[in-house]
């Protein structure tokens, strides 16, 4: 079993025990080494962990490799650089300005930028900061040029200068703590957790609720007004700003630091802030060599330190301390109840790929109480249909409805908030994560989103599927039968209206096939409508109150189980074509 | 501005887009073994220009013969990168070579700094000095040589990828690395040669630019945007798109620029790029299905 | 009062100088510069021009110093004053030629009491009345007259093709020589500023082409002025360039013949010789350091030399080197220099030409400020 996915609520608090002795060392750090210049560049680390901290919400929270946070530094920086400097506006003012000018800009281009993946998203955001620069260098009336701007005023707060120093020093740090805070507020418990499913399963978290456009965008935006407030601080503390706070050096040097740090992490940040402003002050009297040795140093970091320093340091402590597990208590909630279904109403249903149908005009009714078996060999357009149904693909034509609710205009998301559940072909989980908090994210999207309260309703729902014993273990380290139950347990926390399967009963064993059995048979007792997708006909025979066959898009037979495998075009298309599968 | 001038402009970002589409070119043959972006790639073109300038010091030889031994001590680097900052971080997410192939450019842009010192220098000339007139136009004979290697080396290039077993190889390793250690492939070693052969194509188009543009110790960087953005345009891991990309670049530095300024050209080219990426989401080509990483 | 107080100081130590000249060699002079990054080139000769000086010892003067880098960011180059400024009984700091990192400098300088010796031509730091910082290459308010003048007065041309870059250097440049130009009479018939990262320079030549210009005037830094002028050969147009262009590293890269008509602005130009001083500078200079000397080495090396004469003087501290250098004049390698009352030391400047046979310029016109 690995420590990482046990977190026990003691281990968790004895893990803050090294991180809390590092910030007591880095202030004993600074009250006794501490001259002028180690003042100065602490203040400096501290204005970048601000960056860094703000950096994670996008990059390591949401996962999205924006190249924009330089930007956003830089923006923050000429904000309070061309308001301070040639309007002579104080701190109090341009400070909150630097802080929503780049979020209001970030919010305007989130929605064009966002829709765009990985690379693409990285190149769009570098696209914009290089714009800025090129704004920053060229338009020399509004910024200064290339030679920038100088004068701009330093921090003053109710009519108090906050000298350079100690005073400064306080400030900024204190401001980082404050952003730490905050930062930790928004990502920890349920929302980290939903945030990870974003990251790392965006189908699962569309199948939970959750809204990944939503969740990318906010994390984008809290990143540029954290981005503007360290900008700020950095043309306060230096007094003057030029095109080199939007240069591509800041980008790297911040995404440099949250890879060091430690991806995600706000200790990771601030570790990583700390580590890359003083490494190369340390190497200085290497004269023209101490850039060599700095690229020489980082490499070595990021190989060594596989999750970043602040994974090196938990891992460090974990071995030192010994990993004495103890399993949580949980408040166990009663056995999860169903309230009633409703019915799913498949009308007309087309849908084709580059020419080629793959269903066509589909009709497809499971009522609430009722198990549907849905057959049909390879290819026979079984998974578009539970696609189409989740939202995931748009039909061609025709409808989709759950009671009276239209599917149409709605995301996956949303589909899944009207009620709707599903499991998929391969097991969606978080692989590193443990299989409870795969199971807990079912209430991420719920309004008192609240993990140990998830996590006890999901031990609940893990124990129906017969897996309480595992609920602690890695989802990576799992069987296959054992990755599906636990998310068919997700789905099934979810409390579904209406629930679709997809072929759940692959790769189980024979008393695991019996438990989904006898959880889907509960369901469908409560009311729910469940459509179960699958090869292995005795298992559907035995299950399903009635079957469907696909073929090649086309609905063939319909009707009790007996009726439509003795079908003659079911045992010619299906049977015919599958008979060395069980 | 005649048409003479225009014909001029145009030669002119041939040139330039053949060297940038041989970088263009190593940066996505990485991208697509690895599913990482070669940070360092700039650097390394950089660092083909400053051995170039060296080689050409000690011995006295056009660029066309020197060419062959640039390539094949800068593969030699490449072999050094894959070693260092890949290999070791093959099994994790790719934001960890970003880092470690940032960490190498670094060392290589300074290293360059203090064997080479800052001054720009100009490499070879690939043979001879002197402008080849065709019908009034002067297109001097260093940047039609550039033409013609270039189209060479990416031809080459193609022909190693598609038709010898290595290639395929090292495509297969691309394209389904867990597919081709099932069929045999020893896929660290195409990995680490695919680096090889980056190296080696950024280090000829180091040389290439060494002579008409010079080199510099800190302009690995610009490169590397290029290359990027050469690479999204055209399409992630399309190697065709990258190359079209790289003359689409070019196109803007040598002719568009002659008919809006400099800095509102290449404002321009971003602007482009956003707006290529907001329509066609995929790159001009679309995307190579299942590459993204 | 201030004044007198100052004053009476500097005599009283001046009077007990001989107990205390051997504190002398207890004096720092650090050298705070950018040797990688964009301005690593210029950055290095101001390096080389200080560290010439710091260790010819001149006199006997012993100062301690060390290089730190300032890269190409005011945050690093704050950095480096700060953990300079860290160490005891620093005298004075030779500082970045880069604007933006002099700008972030001086508030602390000034407020340490620090006199700052640097190269930067932005023209900014001398106007903020900050009284730290002493230039010793002549501003661009003096070169880039005298590059105009050059122009309109020498070469009678009237039609100018201005060409700059879009960096602190280019832009401080072109505001200055825009106004000379009008002031003179001429007319700016085409104007464009261009990227460091720019390679081809067609598209720019183009358009310059088509506007006419009887003369071109650049504000390039070295490798983009190269470029410029090699691929500017087939216009036949006389160029007069920035003090990038008298750098022999610019030179290097070009063959004699495409250096024909091309003239530069400098403050100096030592591999031109010109008197027997400057020519044992610069054999001093390739033998140590194994490179051309250029103007910025030599205005370093002159205002590192003004301080180490102000020590050998009696000052003993960074505020008397301060006043020294605020009040006294000093007859360096390539002019005398004298504060004009805001830390401008250098006022002359010199155009020097290529004649088509060497990469070596000579010095064809000289220009006092005054």
């Amino acid at each position: 079993m690995s420590a990482a996915s046990a977190p026990p609520e003691r281990i968790l608090r004895a893990a803050h025990a090294p991180w809390l002795a590092g910030a007591a060392l880095l202030a004993l750090y600074a009250a006794f080494m501490g001259d002028i210049y180690g003042l100065r560049l602490l203040t400096q680390a501290g204005i970048y962990a601000l960056l860094v901290i703000g950096y994670q919400f996008v990059f390591g929270h949401a996962g999205a490799f924006s190249l924009a946070q330089g930007a956003f530094f830089g923006l923050g920086a000429y904000v309070t650089g061309i308001l301070g400097a040639k309007l002579g506006w104080g701190f109090m003012t341009t400070f909150p300005l630097s802080i929503l000018l780049p979020a209001a800009f970030a919010l305007l281009v989130a929605a064009p930028v966002l829709r765009l993946e990985t690379h693409y998203f990285a190149l769009a955001t570098l696209g914009l900061a290089q714009v800025a620069l090129i704004g920053a260098v060229n338009w020399e009336s509004l910024t200064g040029g290339a030679n920038g701007l100088v004068g701009v005023p330093r921090v003053v707060l109710f009519g108090a200068r906050i000298a350079p120093g100690w005073p400064l020093l306080l400030f900024v740090w204190g401001l980082v703590a404050l952003g730490g805070v905050l930062a930790w507020r928004l990502t920890r418990g349920m929302k980290g957790l939903a945030y990870r499913t974003v990251r790392e399963r965006p189908l699962a978290a569309a199948s939970v609720g959750l809204d990944g456009g939503t969740l990318r965008a906010t994390a984008f935006v809290l990143s540029a007004a954290y981005g503007g407030a360290a900008g700020a601080l950095h043309a306060n503390s230096l007094g003057v700003v030029s095109p080199e706070a939007f240069d591509f050096s800041i980008m790297v040097a911040c995404l440099t630091m949250a890879v060091v740090g430690g991806r995600g992490r706000i200790a990771g940040a601030i570790l990583g802030a700390v580590l890359l402003v003083h490494l190369p002050e340390w190497l200085r009297g290497l004269e023209q060599y101490y850039l060599i040795a700095y690229g020489a140093a980082l490499l070595l970091v990021v190989i060594l330190a596989p999750d970043g320093l602040a994974g090196l340091v938990d891992r460090t402590w974990r071995r030192a301390r010994g990993t004495t597990e103890t399993l949580p208590f949980l408040p166990s909630s009663a056995v999860v109840a169903f309230t009633g279904g409703a019915a799913l109403h498949v009308e007309c249903l087309t849908k084709s790929f580059g020419g080629v149908t793959a269903l066509d005009s589909v009709e497809l009714r499971v009522a609430p109480g009722e198990i549907v078996g849905l057959i049909g060999p390879n290819g026979s357009g079984k998974s578009t249909l539970a696609n189409l149904i989740t939202g995931l693909y748009r039909p061609d034509q025709g409808h989709i409805r759950l009671d009276n609710a239209p599917f149409e205009p709605l995301r996956p998301h949303e589909i899944a908030r009207l009620g709707v559940a599903r499991t998929f072909q391969t097991a969606e989980l978080i692989g590193g994560a443990s299989l409870i908090d795969n199971v807990a994210v079912a209430y991420a999207a719920t309004a008192d989103a609240n993990l140990p309260h998830a996590r006890g309703r999901a031990l609940n729902a893990l124990a129906q599927a017969g897996l309480s014993d595992r609920a602690w273990e890695e989802a990576a380290a799992q069987p296959a039968g054992v990755r599906r139950l636990a998310e068919v347990a997700r789905a099934v926390a979810r409390k579904p209206r209406f629930l679709v399967l997809d072929e759940p009963s692959a790769g189980l064993t024979d008393d695991e096939r019996a438990t989904l059995a006898r959880l889907l048979r509960g369901l469908a007792a409560g009311g729910v409508a469940v459509l179960v997708i699958d090869h292995n006909l005795p298992f559907l025979s035995g299950l399903a109150g009635r079957l469907v066959c696909l073929e090649a898009g086309r609905v063939i037979a319909a009707g009790t189980p007996d009726a439509v495998l003795a079908h003659p075009d079911v045992r010619r298309a299906y049977l015919g074509a599958a008979e060395d599968t069980p | 501005m005649d048409a003479l001038t225009l014909v001029q402009l145009l030669l002119n970002a041939t040139a330039l887009g053949a060297a940038y589409a041989l970088v263009a070119l190593g940066f996505v043959l990485v991208i697509n073994a690895t599913g990482a972006v070669n940070f360092a790639h700039g650097d390394l073109v950089m660092a083909g220009g400053f051995l170039s300038v060296a080689l050409a010091g000690a011995l006295p030889l056009p660029g066309i013969v020197l060419l062959p031994v640039v390539a094949a001590l800068m593969a030699l680097l490449g072999l050094a990168l894959s070693a260092a900052a890949y290999l070791p971080l093959r099994n994790r997410p790719p934001v960890s070579v970003f880092i470690s192939t940032i960490a190498v450019g670094v060392m290589l842009q300074n290293g360059a700094n203090a064997i080479f010192g800052a001054a720009p220098r100009g490499g070879p000339p690939l043979a001879g000095d002197g402008a080849l007139s065709l019908g009034g136009l002067a297109l001097d004979r260093q940047s039609a040589a550039v033409i013609v290697a270039a189209a060479i080396l990416l031809a080459a290039t193609h022909l190693l990828l598609t038709h010898t077993q290595l290639g395929k190889r090292m495509r297969a390793t691309a394209q389904d690395p867990e597919m081709a250690c099932a069929l045999g492939v020893r896929t660290g070693r195409m990995v680490a040669l695919t680096f090889a052969l980056a190296a080696a194509l950024a280090g000829t188009a180091g040389l290439l630019l060494s002579n008409r543009y010079f080199v510099t110790p800190a302009e690995g960087g610009s490169l590397m945007l290029k290359a990027y953005i050469a690479v999204v345009i055209g399409g992630w891991g399309r190697i065709g798109g990258a190359v079209i990309g790289a003359f689409l670049i070019a196109l803007f530095e040598s002719v568009i620029a002659a008919f809006l300024s400099q800095p509102v050209a290449e404002a321009a080219l971003y602007a482009v790029l956003l707006i290529v990426l907001f329509v066609r989401p995929g790159g001009i080509l679309g995307e190579v299905e299942g590459r993204r990483a | 009062m201030n004044r007198v107080l100052r004053a009476a100081a500097v005599a009283t130590t001046l009077l007990s100088s001989i107990p205390l000249a051997a504190s002398a060699e207890n004096v720092r002079i650090p050298v705070l510069v950018p040797i990688t990054g964009i301005l690593a080139l210029e950055g290095t000769s101001q390096r080389n021009g200080a560290v010439m000086a710091l260790d010819e010892k001149p006199s006997g003067i012993e100062a301690g110093y060390d290089v730190t880098d300032t890269a190409a960011s005011p945050e690093t180059a704050v950095n480096a004053l700060e953990r300079a400024l860290s160490q005891p009984n620093v005298v004075a700091v030779a500082a970045s030629i880069f604007g933006p990192q002099m700008l972030a400098m001086m508030p602390i300088a000034a407020e340490r009491k620090v006199p700052l010796i640097t190269i930067s031509g932005t023209a900014k730091i001398t106007e903020m009345g900050n009284a730290y910082v002493f230039r010793f290459f002549p501003t661009d308010a003096v070169v880039k007259v005298a590059q105009a003048r050059y122009v309109v007065e020498e070469l009678k041309k009237t039609r100018v093709a201005l060409v700059y870059q879009t960096t602190a250097y280019g832009q401080s440049g072109q505001a200055h020589l825009t106004d000379n130009f009008k002031r003179l009479g001429a007319q700016i018939v085409f104007e464009e500023g261009l990227a460091p990262t720019v390679k081809d320079m067609a598209p720019v030549l183009a358009k310059l082409k088509a506007a006419n210009p009887d003369v071109i005037v650049l504000q390039l830094h070295s490798g983009p002025t190269a470029l410029f002028v090699k691929q500017a050969a087939g216009l036949n147009l006389p160029i007069v360039a920035g003090s990038a262009m008298h750098q022999p590293s610019t030179a290097a890269l070009l063959e004699p013949a495409e250096l024909k008509g091309v003239c530069a602005e400098s403050g100096s130009s030592p591999i031109s010789g010109g008197s027997p001083t400057m020519e044992k500078f610069t054999a001093a200079y390739r033998a140590k350091f194994n490179a051309e000397p250029d103007a910025f080495a030599v205005a370093q090396y002159d205002g590192t030399r003004m301080v180490l004469d102000a020590i050998g003087k009696g000052a003993r501290n960074a505020a008397q080197v301060r006043d020294v250098l605020a009040t006294g004049s000093y007859e360096g390698l390539a002019m005398t220099y004298k504060s004009d009352g805001t830390g401008n030391m250098a006022h002359d400047a010199v155009i020097v030409c290529y004649d088509g046979s060497s990469r070596v310029p000579k010095i064809v016109k000289r220009y006092a400020a005054r």
